[in-house]
């Protein structure tokens, strides 16, 4: 098999930058595609190459298949790094790649279309022996079919998209007169997201814990996992925090959950990253909720205590590689990551978009941001409002804590609203330290992790926003005061008719 | 003795507590004395290029940054945010002079953020619940519906399907 020479990256924001990260380093020239909302953006300006694919909206640009493959085309790239989101799970691009001549740098379209599709992967994860919550196992036809069936299984249920995973197009119904509008914002979102409206349902679990494992596979029919990662904090079903190892994992549930995850992968002949979620039920007994067939967002905590460039191993397996471990790893220390989005917790996450004024990134030993940003950068409102990863490793879970609440003070970021606070006062949280926390905890400790404000810094920050009023009269009033000063008109004058010779000079 | 200003700052996070009195003193050299709820703080205050200031109060060493829109001023400190209303004397006056009145009864909905108009539910004429969705707003992919701020009837529709609002934008009017 051919090595990979030149990558192009079919997508934008902090995950183009992470793999044209590794590109670099493996001395792979990078190709970027942009849409005209992004020609300012940071991974534009990051690649080798960079192309444009098509207006802002992701469905005229990012999700184009044939503007992609012609980016492709005109830079000579010989492989497609997917990214997550965007196309990275669509069968159908995959074989538009390859029916091209590029390297897709992912799973076969045999397998996407397995796993892709969240109703036939139930049915052949069922075939396959592996443990899937309690559901229906087609789309739904219309509203009627999807209320008729809640009522059969009980609410509270989730209407999920067909299409995809990631908490778009997925939402929580916990009686009947919400299915309704939970129908239509679900089905509009998934066909934004996915390009595909279909969704299904399943059984409510009151308050699991979402836990999945890393898998890779290579083309020789090997596949290992790669530990876990504990997802449960989430908000709108969006993990918020990840960390690994899991709190609540013993050995023999790693040891069991890792064998189904790696038998679920090879029922697919899955080769490259992929992930597979499972809930986990108060009892700690886990069900196949959904197979990501592509990098995960969270894939840098895995990183941090396997030591493993996942994306690095990627390019390796899709230019024909052996995998470079075949038996399973212990995971060294403690990583935890958070998402840093522009949203407003204390408005119900409302998206904040705008333009970033100053940014200071927390740094030092085990700290690691994966991020687009930059101090000027406009944040557009047509994508993912997440603006950066934070994630930092420690050698035990403790000592991990206590550095993402150091990295969080750090973190300076003005201009738009963030969820910072809020993400500091998860790992302030009882709860969090404990590390018992399921899918419900962010939901319930919602009006707690808005944060109360200390006093003694509420009167620091008072004095300082009073200071400024202070100092900006002072600066009019001396403004002022020179302009009355005998002779002040007469100097003042020339100077601005020396400015307007000046540009007129200019403009000649 | 040197003048002192006189300045009113509002907490956003309690509306209804009232503005706090502070009292600024210039002493020079970027030195301030600072009075509020009864004691005085003794401050020096180094103004940064871009905005930022670093403030040592009593010893304390604060790194700070401002965002600011219109009235409100957001102050950035060792990882609290708060925001706040500042005014002096003057501008107080002038603000009692122009307060507006609210029309009861009457209510506006508006855009709560920049982004796609994706659906509106209602025409000119319907009765409406209070929280009843009235305009799917779309923006950074997720989709927000906008509910009813109270029972009446949809008197006007401002916005359609498809546009595309700044934050603020009316979008229909409940009466």
């Amino acid at each position: 098999m051919a090595r990979i020479k030149k990558v192009l990256v079919a997508n934008r924001g902090e995950i183009a930058i992470r793999v044209m990260r590794t590109c670099k380093e493996l001395g792979l020239a990078t190709v970027a595609v942009y849409s005209e909302a992004d020609r300012s953006a940071l991974h534009t300006r990051f690649a080798d190459e960079a192309y444009c694919v098509g207006p802002a909206a992701s469905r005229e640009s990012y999700l184009v298949i044939d503007n992609i493959l012609e980016a492709a085309r005109k830079s000579g790239a010989d492989a497609i790094h997917p990214g997550y989101g965007f196309l990275s799970e669509n069968a159908k691009f995959v074989r538009a790649c390859e029916k091209a001549g590029i390297t897709f740098i992912g799973p076969a379209a045999s397998s996407m279309d397995a796993m892709g599709e969240k109703t036939q992967a139930r049915t052949n994860m069922i075939k396959a022996g592996v443990p899937v919550v309690p559901g229906n196992a087609a789309p739904f036809v219309n509203v009627e079919e999807a209320k008729a069936f809640a009522q059969k299984i009980g609410f509270p249920v989730m209407l999920k998209a067909a299409g995809g995973g990631g908490g778009k197009g997925m939402r929580r119904v916990d009686k009947a007169d919400e299915l309704d509008a939970a129908w239509r914002t679900a089905r509009s979102e998934a066909m934004s997201a996915f390009g595909n409206d279909s969704v299904y349902m399943e059984k409510f679990l009151d308050q699991p814990h979402h836990v999945e494992i890393q898998v890779f596979g290579d083309m020789h029919g090997n596949v290992i996992h790669l530990n876990e990662r504990e997802c449960s904090a989430q908000r709108r079903n969006q993990k918020v925090v990840e960390e690994t190892p899991s709190p609540i994992l013993t050995p023999e549930m790693r040891a069991a959950m890792g064998e189904v995850a790696v038998k679920a992968a090879k029922a697919v002949n899955y080769v490259g990253a992929g992930t597979v979620e499972f809930l986990v039920d108060a009892k700690r007994n886990f069900y196949f909720l959904e197979m990501n067939t592509r990098l995960q967002v969270e894939h840098p905590v895995t990183e941090w205590v396997t030591g493993i460039d996942l994306v690095a191993w990627q390019i390796h397996v899709a230019q024909g590689g052996v995998l470079p471990l075949l038996e399973p790893i212990a995971a060294r220390g403690h990583a935890i990551e958070v998402r840093i989005y522009a949203e407003d917790p204390a408005t119900n996450f409302m998206p904040s978009p705008g333009t970033i004024n100053t940014l200071r990134v927390p740094s030092g030993p085990g700290v690691r941001d994966d991020s687009a940003a930059y101090a000027g950068y406009r944040v557009p409102n047509f994508y993912d409002p997440m603006i950066s990863k934070l994630s930092v490793w420690a050698p035990t879970r403790m000592q991990a804590i206590l550095k993402m609440r150091r990295a969080l003070d750090e973190y300076v970021l003005t201009g738009l609203t963030t969820n910072l606070r809020y993400l500091k006062q998860i790992v302030l949280h009882p709860e969090f330290v404990k590390g018992d926390y399921d899918t419900g905890f962010l939901g319930r400790e919602h009006q707690r992790l808005l944060g109360e404000e200390q006093p003694a810094l509420t009167r620091i920050s008072m004095i300082a926003a009073a200071l400024r009023a202070h100092q900006r009269t002072e600066k009019a009033q001396a403004t002022l005061a020179a302009a009355q000063k005998p002779g002040a008109l007469a100097g003042s004058a020339w100077r601005s008719s020396g400015r307007r010779q000046g540009s007129w000079k200019r403009g000649a | 003795m040197a003048r002192s200003t006189k300045y009113f700052a509002k907490n956003l996070a309690h509306p209804d507590t009232p503005a706090s009195e502070l009292d600024v003193e210039t002493l020079g050299d970027g030195r301030y004395a600072v009075t509020v709820d009864g004691r005085t703080f003794e401050l020096e205050s180094l103004v940064l290029p871009h905005g930022a200031v670093s403030m040592i109060v009593e010893g304390q060493s604060f790194s700070v940054e401002f965002d600011e829109k219109g009235d409100e001023v957001k102050v950035l400190l060792r990882g609290q945010l708060t925001r706040f209303d500042v005014a002096d004397e003057r501008k107080l006056r002038l603000r009692a002079a122009t307060a507006g009145f609210t029309v009861e009864g009457k209510q506006t909905l508006t855009a709560p953020m920049p982004g796609k108009i994706v659906k509106v539910f209602v025409k000119v004429g319907d009765v409406v619940t209070e929280g009843q969705g009235l305009v799917v707003v779309e923006a950074m992919k997720m989709e927000n519906e906008l509910k009813s701020p109270k029972a009446g009837t949809v008197t006007q529709i401002i916005t359609k399907e498809g546009a595309t609002v700044e934050n603020g934008a009316p979008l229909l009017v409940v009466e």
